[in-house]
């Protein structure tokens, strides 16, 4: 197995990384949503925004490298969701241009919505990095089990997540053993018969390892529900965390409505 | 077609994720019923599989690759529920771990790649599969056309989310979605035809599997 990538750095010690699943939860939650709601072109609401998040990284002592490298890596797909925004249609005209059948114009008033989403996006984003590098997802699961995720779900992430590595090698060897008999002639369309053939295989045996854990579990006496030890712990400082959190993007907000 | 958060207005974010959470609920029950504990170890491993599958890009024209979403495989295998139930779990990890979809958007997106391109998946799969008669050959050509209009319909959804929030006018962003995922719904279609027709091939009876 050599994919730490899932929740890389979650495993260090900081003070963010010490806080309860829980608190980080919530916080993030109201993080991204205050985030969401803020209104277009406040741009004072989000720089503050950035000095938060930016102090929470400086706390969680984790490389600021990394953030930006998995910024970069969503980035783009934002960007292809985004690539329709700045086409309004009222509005003082920056450029037009003739697309075959359509007539379509860039103007000033859809750019600035464009980059108002764009820091929206990032900001959420750089806030749910730091979740997840500074909380194994396992700990994530026992959160949202606890903020009453449905059972059922959290078990069959839980299950998920044990089985990634295990079919992500599975793929890397499907894929080394397709590349080795496809010797410089890969990179067409017609590799999908291929693909295809190969993520059947994939399906028929996850789904054989699906009955034989299945089979497993029975036989230890699996009846629906999982039990695990290690409860979380909410303590003070959890607590203090939620209250000096809500309290600053509260007083955010509210100095946005000032100005 | 992962939507990220800052996309949506607060209205869209509330009504989708309603939607979703009450659809995953249902979707919850009726596995529940039918299934009984069997279904929890299945699900999550076949989440796992889409999980995996995503991961294997096949080239497209100008140096781009494109994946599969699963979804209409999902359904056409195990059932729309299944397939709400999986995509969902899949779509919650993506955001979590890779920030893929935003956290309160992911209402939206569980609405569009679960609900409607797996409940549009199984109901055109059905719908071709008694209009062309019980052979392989048809369950092929089903199968292609369900997958076809799952990214379709899923890309038409999404576009009305964004035209609803104000992103960006729905005569601009509906026929740019949907004309772009014509094109990917065509991979995701033959990805899914092969994938049938390998399981056709070497464990037929998974395609006679109880469907939820």
């Amino acid at each position: 197995m050599k994919h730490s990538f899932l929740d890389q750095y979650s495993d260090r010690d900081s003070i963010i990384h010490r806080l309860d699943p829980r608190g980080k939860l919530v916080v993030t939650t109201a993080f991204i949503a205050a985030v969401v709601m803020t209104p277009f072109g406040s741009w004072l609401a989000y720089g503050l925004y950035f000095i938060v998040i930016a102090a929470l990284i400086a706390l969680s002592r984790l490389p600021v490298s990394h953030f930006i490298k998995r910024s970069l890596v969503i980035i783009p797909f934002v960007l292809l969701v985004a690539a329709f925004v700045p086409f309004f249609k009222e509005g003082e005209v920056a450029g037009s241009y003739n697309l075959w059948l359509w007539n379509i114009s860039v103007t000033h008033s859809g750019l600035q919505v464009l980059y108002n989403i764009m820091i929206k996006a990032w900001l959420s984003i750089l806030c749910l990095i730091l979740l997840t590098s500074t909380t194994s997802f396992n700990n994530i699961l026992k959160g949202l089990e606890q903020l009453k995720m449905p059972k059922v779900i959290v078990m069959i992430m839980s299950f998920m997540y044990r089985y990634i590595f295990l079919l992500t090698d599975e793929v890397l060897r499907m894929k080394q053993a397709r590349d080795s008999r496809n010797f410089g002639g890969g990179r067409k369309l017609w590799q999908i018969g291929t693909v295809g053939s190969m993520i059947g295989t994939l399906f028929i045996r996850s789904y054989e390892r699906g009955e034989r854990v299945y089979a497993s579990m029975v036989a230890r006496g699996f009846d629906g529900h999982a039990r695990t030890l290690g409860q979380l712990q909410f303590s003070r400082r959890d607590a203090l965390f939620i209250a000096v959190l809500g309290t600053v993007l509260v007083s955010i907000s509210l100095i946005n409505l000032v100005y | 077609m992962h939507i990220p958060d800052g996309f949506l207005n607060t209205a869209t974010v509330v009504t989708t994720g309603v939607v979703s959470a009450g659809g995953i609920a249902n979707a919850v029950r009726i596995a529940n019923k039918k299934l009984g504990e069997r279904h929890i170890p299945m699900m999550g491993i076949l989440a796992a599989f889409i999980f995996a599958a995503q991961m294997l890009n096949f080239p497209v024209a100008g140096g781009t690759s494109g994946h599969v979403i699963g979804a209409a495989l999902v359904a056409i295998l195990l059932g729309p529920w299944a397939a709400v139930i999986i995509m969902s779990v899949v779509l919650i990890a993506q955001s979590l771990i890779f920030q893929d979809g935003g956290l309160l958007a992911l209402g939206a997106n569980i609405f569009n790649m679960g609900v409607v391109a797996g409940f549009g998946a199984y109901y055109i799969y059905r719908l071709m599969g008694t209009l062309l008669g019980d052979s392989n050959r048809s369950r092929l050509v089903s199968g292609f056309v369900a997958a076809w209009s799952s990214v379709l319909l899923a890309s038409i959804a999404c576009a009305i989310e964004l035209a609803v929030s104000g992103t960006s006018p729905l005569s601009v962003v509906l026929p740019a979605m949907a004309g772009v995922h014509a094109l990917i719904g065509i991979g995701e279609g033959l990805i899914t035809v092969a994938v049938v027709s390998v399981v056709m091939s070497t464990r037929a009876d998974l395609l006679k599997l109880q469907r939820i």
